[in-house]
């Protein structure tokens, strides 16, 4: 991707607006804002493991799951203090990932996905059962510390994060190790074949995909206060991560942003139409359609439509 | 003792049955298709919408729900996976909406707390000193008959033979004179058939409700790659392995471990030896 000046004037304008919001719009809105800050770091990080490289990845709430639990558990079974409790949480996911997930790497395809999903629900059954001491069980851990007070921080300290991971993804994917990610996704035999080692590669992918979604998932745990296993480890969560970076667009660093407002924001909007887990039917439709017309996502049709209007006015 | 393996028993031959539908569709494309729980949850509410909510007779739930299993199996095929033709990752993904999409359908249609299906047969037979209900012997005697005429059908009449044929080799059957479009569709049909029968007698055996279709897809995906793709033999093995586990994991460690192991054998089996114990070598 070439940069333009109006790539940076855009960041520009997008990040001032993010800044903004709490001026302009209510403290309701503001949380739903929040919620979807944390979305898209979700997607973000699903998008460095399984947008890139191709390999589907069912287990993400399997990896937000483990660092929302190891910073609850450190900080109301063992009083850590938040500042230690989150690095130890972020390590943690990325060492469970890794010793869950780095045999999984040597299979491919379907393969794959369904070993992450397996994972995802093994950790479903086994959070309730084994020390619910610890974890809770079924109830969970509740009255976690929190980070801010009231909604315009938690508000900045979100979108803080939230453009913090996307930059470094950013960064990330302009390195030769971002370009290599690409071409395992493209043609994985010719990456080997090119000398690079592919397991090396998808590992580092998973670690970076794991310690971004281990963080997001210890601060969204101590911005929700509560966790349960199923708010965690569930299908719901893992269909709205995948969701918010297709519709938004693979491989990207906006769409899997644009991908998660979009979403919280239309699921918000059906609320007083359709309270629980209905307004999923509808979602999931628009994002079917979405979906099978560009497979990547908003960005490429709205690069498209802007494409096409250029062509038709010179 | 005698109590697990006559519960054993029947709790395999319901998880073949179920992995059996599976199978059919993964042998064809590979392709890892999560809507295949949408198949098993809907044919136990509409087995449960006509049979307990219209009073009709249950024989008329049950070829309703199955119809309904096949006519979602051809959708999906017609609209969703004949479109995307080429991309296994775009159809898991695009399952996985399905499903979801499914799921709070039912979710709106009925609500989302979980219901009880009334048996298929009341009342209970001591068997060797086992209590077994009418209810779970008939699910297991029909799934053994379902499995069987699937057997005989795929080994015994062409329609059969052209579907194992396009499973291995979909160009090869093509130039034999297969049309393995039309294939594919009986394929899809017989799957969502499979599938919404299995889950009629699941929902009897656990209890109906939305969410219901994850851990079955997951443990029949598995049963059908950990028993080795395309063999039905295989199929029917490790359903028993999985099956005859999870008893003895109920009645001798704990109810709630019942899941935990299965899903250990799973990601275990797949990480050693991803082609599955009975299975040809995949490329």
């Amino acid at each position: 991707m070439n940069l333009r000046p109006h790539h940076f004037i855009l960041w520009g304008l997008f990040i001032a607006g993010m800044f903004l919001m709490p001026e302009l719009v209510g403290k309701g809105t503001l949380r739903t804002m929040i919620f979807a800050c944390y979305l898209a770091m979700f997607a973000i990080s699903w998008d460095i493991l399984s947008g890139r490289t191709g390999y589907i990845s069912f287990g993400h709430p399997f990896l937000i799951g483990i660092g929302a639990y190891t910073t609850g558990i450190l900080t109301r079974r063992y009083g850590f203090p938040v500042e230690a409790s989150i690095p130890i949480a972020v390590l943690v996911t990325m060492a469970g990932g890794l010793i869950v997930l780095l045999p999984a790497l040597r299979i491919k395809g379907s393969y794959f996905a369904l070993v992450t999903l397996a994972v995802m629900e093994l950790m479903y059954q086994l959070v309730p059962v084994v020390r619910p001491d610890l974890t809770g069980g079924t109830r969970g851990i509740s009255r976690l510390p929190a980070l801010t007070r009231g909604a315009e921080n938690g508000y900045y300290l979100a979108v803080g994060l939230m453009l913090a991971v996307a930059l470094m993804a950013w960064l990330l994917m302009r390195t030769r190790v971002g370009t290599a990610l690409w071409a395992i996704g493209m043609n994985e035999e010719s990456v080997r074949g090119s000398g690079l080692s592919t397991t090396r590669l998808k590992s580092f992918a998973f670690l970076v995909s794991a310690g971004v979604a281990g963080m997001a998932g210890a601060f969204y745990a101590h911005y929700l206060g509560t966790i349960t296993p199923r708010a965690f480890f569930d299908i719901n969560v893992l269909f709205q991560i995948i969701v918010a970076v297709l519709i938004g667009g693979a491989g990207t660093i906006v769409g899997p942003i644009i991908g998660a407002f979009f979403m919280v924001f239309l699921l918000e909007w059906l609320r007083p139409y359709l309270p629980g887990q209905e307004r999923f039917f509808v979602y999931g439709l628009i994002a079917l359609v979405i979906y099978m017309y560009q497979p990547r996502g908003i960005m490429a049709i709205v690069e498209g439509a802007w494409t096409r209007l250029r062509g038709a006015r010179s | 003792m005698m109590q697990i393996i006559i519960q054993g028993m029947l709790l395999s031959g319901l998880y073949a049955l179920i992995a059996m539908g599976f199978m059919l569709i993964f042998s064809i494309g590979r392709t890892l298709n999560l809507a295949y729980g949408a198949y098993i949850m809907v044919g136990g509410y509409i087995y449960f919408w006509l049979s307990q909510q219209l009073g009709m007779p249950k024989i008329v739930g049950f070829g309703g729900a199955v119809a309904v299993g096949a006519l979602m199996g051809l959708l999906k095929h017609r609209l969703i996976v004949k479109p995307l033709k080429g991309d296994p990752v775009a159809v898991e993904i695009s399952t996985l909406i399905l499903a979801v999409i499914m799921q709070s359908a039912m979710v709106l249609a009925f609500g989302d707390a979980s219901k009880i299906l009334l048996p298929l047969i009341p009342g209970v037979v001591t068997v060797a000193g086992a209590q077994v209900t009418y209810n779970i012997l008939a699910a297991t005697i029909m799934s053994w008959v379902i499995i069987l005429a699937l057997y005989a059908f795929v080994r015994g009449t062409h329609t059969g033979r052209a579907m194992q044929a396009v499973s291995m080799d979909e160009k090869g059957a093509a130039i034999s004179g297969v049309d393995p479009d039309r294939i594919n569709m009986i394929t899809w049909a017989i799957s969502g058939g499979l599938g919404a029968a299995g889950g009629v007698f699941f929902a009897s055996y656990t209890q109906l409700s939305p969410s219901m279709w994850v851990a079955p897809v997951i443990i029949s995906v598995a049963i059908v790659i950990v028993g080795g793709i395309g063999s039905i033999i295989g199929t029917l093995i490790v359903a028993h392995i999985i099956g005859f586990l999870e008893i003895t994991v109920v009645a001798v460690l704990a109810p709630e471990l019942r899941g935990v192991f299965t899903m250990v054998l799973i990601i275990g089996v797949l990480i050693m030896r991803p082609q599955g114990l009975f299975g040809r070598e995949e490329h």
